[in-house]
């Protein structure tokens, strides 16, 4: 029992007042305190959430300086000053170019938040590389920059970072030098999108000498020094332009000459394209023409499409003998290739030819086989050609009844094609050929007047059948 | 030494004693530095009271001996004019002496902040403060240089607190005015940043410094010296944070920066005129100074020598000193150029250097000493 007694807790009744450091235990104090425990209580919910100092500046500050300062903060000064730079740039070409051009109504970069953003990721990711001396892959992140600003009004975008890119790409040594060749080949590129065509081909000259000899590829599978004859090829056939208009052809050969020697090398596709080209311009088309066949022997596809234009250049010359042989060559080949529309073509010029020496009835014989061989083909284009090339022919002879009937042909094909000019074309021939056949019948009835003659009219009239081939079909016999 | 006994015995003769119970009543005479009851005057202007000798003297090195006579059209009472338009006038002109005395005692602060002399900067700092108050008001924008000087100068002597203050009342006045001037919150943003390097709060001074250069670009351009300033504060931060790389970028920046200013300064200098001391603000010229120096102290002592970066250095901190008019440590600098520019074959800095060297050695016995 004592025991018990002991264990219990001593409890005052009255406060003790002597003993220092006691907490105060008056009622005012004792209300602050639980004040103060009820408060931090419920520290979550506070009233007003609290922000911090980033979000507030995000808030308040636009969107280029939050850039700005992003990467100013990182230590990445220089993407700093190249983002500053290209925004001014921006600025300065609008202003130059006033209100009412086309670049005023576009919208800057800062308006874009998204373009902004990726810009300063990449950039300062460049910039870490640069850093560390890693060039390579400054030089990646760049040629990713100019490839995301691909709309044509980022297009001084792409190519400032094509630039950047190059100059980077001249100081990555490790790989010979295969970085700078592509960045040449971008670069080429980029000049020829915007028509500085010297500029562009002493780029893709460039190229040219890196990768002869190497056998890079890219990613494609496509080897770079084949990219860089076509480039080449390119380049030059456009330069060749502006001689030609100003018909100095000897210049023009010569670009022309190099033009092909590059094709030549590259895949030997191109080389065809050229030939018109060089027929065009050239007054001694045999020398030429032979020199560029020759080289071509061996593929027995492509000699045929050469022979091909090469009829159709002598035929655009005047020649239509040599022509014919070229034609005929091509024929043969596409006979023995069992190329049904190359064999279309052949026919097509070869009447072409014929008409124009006069041969009309030759003419319509390779037009019938044209048609025959299109309709086999299920070439309805060139078969409502060949319709409306009969036809034309025997208008022009008088035969007006078949022409009419080649020509409705013609006409039922359009329809079914769905092609309105051609459509009309047809409709237009068929109305005036109908015409023609009943001209002359029509002429003499309103002529002679006759009571017969004034039935059939009135007949003509209310029907619009043609009335008049039907009973003068034997007249025209005697007449 | 001489100098300071000589003004001090100027300051004591400059002295006459006040006593505060002679003056007619509520019209107390106040201390110019510490706003307590003057027993001093100065007996040049009669204007100017102090507590004690000590700080009469400290007044006097610091604004007072440039402004004495200045003060006086400002602080004597308005003479009594008939017509409204000779009142109107005279206010107009102690407006204008007002402004004016606020635009030398900021341009004097500026100086000995950049020399340096902390607390010799305050009195004039104090006093810009104080006439700006008077001009423009308790808060308007204007009186945000003045609190920038004043916070510049208790950072350099250590009273953190005090300079916090100075700047949360300078940032509330930005705050509270939107067409704020792009200068001021440059200025702002830097002396920010250097409170937080100094209170070692190291990201808010970076987030300080990279407004403080944003701000700067936008008015004066990526490549104007006043932009590399703030690029310099930042790679001390950067040094402080261990990252080398970081910092040496930024001073390369700005060794290129200040270099083709000066080259610039130099070549529209050099066809044979003798004002050369004019062409640089002093003030920039010593903060110039006193960054270049840093720089080179810091790659010198660093483990990898970048020499063509030292040859850049040294060749600004030569040039400098050429355009400020001292040829003599121009040539110490020229050599110390020409030295690391020859360890690097083929350097493009050598030609320059050496020109600069033979201009500073015709000009050596020509000048007096300058500074």
């Amino acid at each position: 029992m004592s025991a018990k007694l002991t264990t219990t807790q001593k409890v005052t009744f009255l406060p003790d007042i002597n003993k220092p450091g006691q907490e105060q235990t008056s009622p005012w104090s004792r209300m602050q305190k639980k004040g103060k425990e009820t408060e931090t209580a419920q520290p979550a919910k506070s009233q007003t959430p609290t922000v911090s100092k980033d979000e507030i500046a995000l808030f308040r500050n636009s969107v280029r300086q939050n850039a700005c300062v992003e990467m100013l903060r990182g230590g990445f000064h220089r993407s700093f000053s190249e983002l500053f730079s290209l925004l001014q740039r921006w600025k300065e070409i609008r202003l130059a170019a006033g209100p009412g051009s086309a670049i005023w109504q576009h919208k800057s970069l800062e308006e874009q938040p998204a373009k902004l953003h990726t810009l300063r990721h990449y950039l300062t990711k460049a910039e870490t590389a640069l850093r560390a001396g890693a060039w390579s892959a400054v030089y990646d992140q760049q040629v990713f920059l100019a490839q995301y600003f691909r709309e044509p009004e980022d297009r001084w975008l792409s190519c400032h970072f094509y630039q950047t890119s190059l100059n980077s790409a001249r100081r990555v040594k490790i790989d010979g030098g295969r970085k700078e060749a592509e960045a040449l080949a971008n670069m080429g590129q980029v000049y020829m999108e915007q028509g500085q065509l010297d500029s562009a081909r002493e780029q893709y000259e460039c190229f040219y000498q890196l990768t002869a000899g190497r056998a890079w590829r890219s990613e494609g599978g496509r080897s770079l020094h084949c990219q860089a004859c076509e480039g080449l090829w390119r380049v030059y056939t456009q330069l060749a332009e502006r001689p030609l208009q100003a018909n100095d052809y000897r210049a023009a050969i010569d670009t022309l000459s190099k033009a092909f020697q590059m094709a030549k090398e590259g895949e030997g596709d191109q080389c065809v394209a050229l030939q018109i080209k060089l027929t065009k311009c050239s007054h001694s088309i045999n020398t030429c023409l032979s020199v560029c066949l020759s080289s071509l022997a061996g593929d027995h596809r492509i000699e045929g499409e050469a022979a091909y234009r090469v009829g159709l250049a002598y035929q655009c010359v005047g020649d239509q003998v040599t022509a014919k042989r070229f034609l005929n060559m091509y024929m043969e080949m596409s006979t023995a290739l069992g190329d049904a529309g190359g064999l279309g073509k052949a026919y097509k010029a070869i009447a072409k030819s014929l008409e124009s020496e006069g041969k009309l009835s030759e003419t319509v014989q390779y037009l019938e086989k044209f048609a025959e061989v299109s309709q086999g083909n299920n070439q309805y284009h060139n078969l409502e050609e060949a319709c409306m090339c009969l036809g034309v022919i025997f208008n022009s002879r008088g035969q007006y009844e078949r022409g009419c009937t080649y020509f409705e042909r013609g006409y039922e094909i359009a329809r079914d094609l769905e092609e309105v000019p051609l459509l009309q074309r047809a409709q237009v021939f068929v109305g005036s050929a109908r015409a023609y056949s009943m001209i002359r019948k029509y002429s003499r009835s309103v002529e002679t007047a006759s009571h017969s003659d004034l039935l059939l009219l009135t007949a003509w009239k209310e029907s619009r059948q043609n009335v008049f081939t039907d009973t003068t079909g034997s007249a025209e016999g005697k007449i | 030494m001489s100098s300071t006994t000589r003004s001090k015995s100027h300051v004591s003769v400059l002295t006459s004693a006040v006593n505060p119970l002679a003056n007619p009543r509520g019209a107390k005479k106040l201390c110019e530095l510490c706003q307590n009851l003057a027993y001093l005057q100065c007996t040049k202007c009669r204007v100017t009271f102090y507590c004690d000798t000590e700080h009469q003297q400290a007044d006097w090195v610091g604004i007072h001996e440039k402004i004495c006579q200045l003060l006086i059209p400002i602080r004597t009472a308005m003479p009594f004019h008939s017509l409204q338009a000779d009142r109107d006038h005279h206010r107009a002109q102690i407006l204008h002496r007002q402004e004016e005395l606020i635009e030398i005692s900021r341009a004097v602060a500026q100086k000995k902040l950049f020399e340096g002399k902390y607390q010799e900067s305050l009195p004039a700092a104090q006093l810009s403060l104080r006439c700006a108050m008077d001009v423009y008001g308790p808060s308007a924008v204007q009186l945000v240089p003045a609190y920038l000087l004043l916070a510049e100068a208790n950072v350099g002597l250590g009273s953190l607190s005090q300079a916090e203050g100075y700047l949360s009342q300078a940032e509330w006045t930005v705050m509270k005015t939107p067409e704020c001037s792009q200068t001021v919150r440059h200025q702002l943003h830097r002396n920010l940043g250097r409170l937080y390097t100094a209170t070692e709060n190291l990201e808010g001074a970076l987030l300080h410094f990279a407004n403080d250069v944003y701000y700067a670009s936008e008015e004066y351009g990526l490549d104007n010296i006043v932009t590399c300033g703030g690029y310099f504060l930042m790679a001390n931060v950067f040094i402080k944070q261990e990252k080398m790389d970081i910092a040496s970028s930024l001073y390369t920046e700005v060794a290129s920066t200040w270099h083709s200013h000066l080259t610039k300064l130099l070549e529209t200098h050099t066809p044979g005129s003798m004002t050369l001391e004019h062409s640089f603000d002093e003030a920039q010229q010593a903060e110039a100074d006193q960054m270049l120096r840093a720089m080179l102290k810091v790659q010198e002592s660093s483990p990898k020598q970048a020499t063509a970066q030292n040859t850049l250095v040294a060749h600004s901190l030569a040039m400098l000193w050429f355009l400020g008019g001292s040829p003599d440590k121009a040539l110490e600098f020229g050599r110390k150029a020409l030295q690391s520019s020859q360890l690097v074959p083929d350097h493009s800095l050598t030609e320059p250097i050496q020109g600069l060297l033979q201009l500073a050695a015709e000009r050596g016995p020509h000048l007096t000493i300058a500074s």
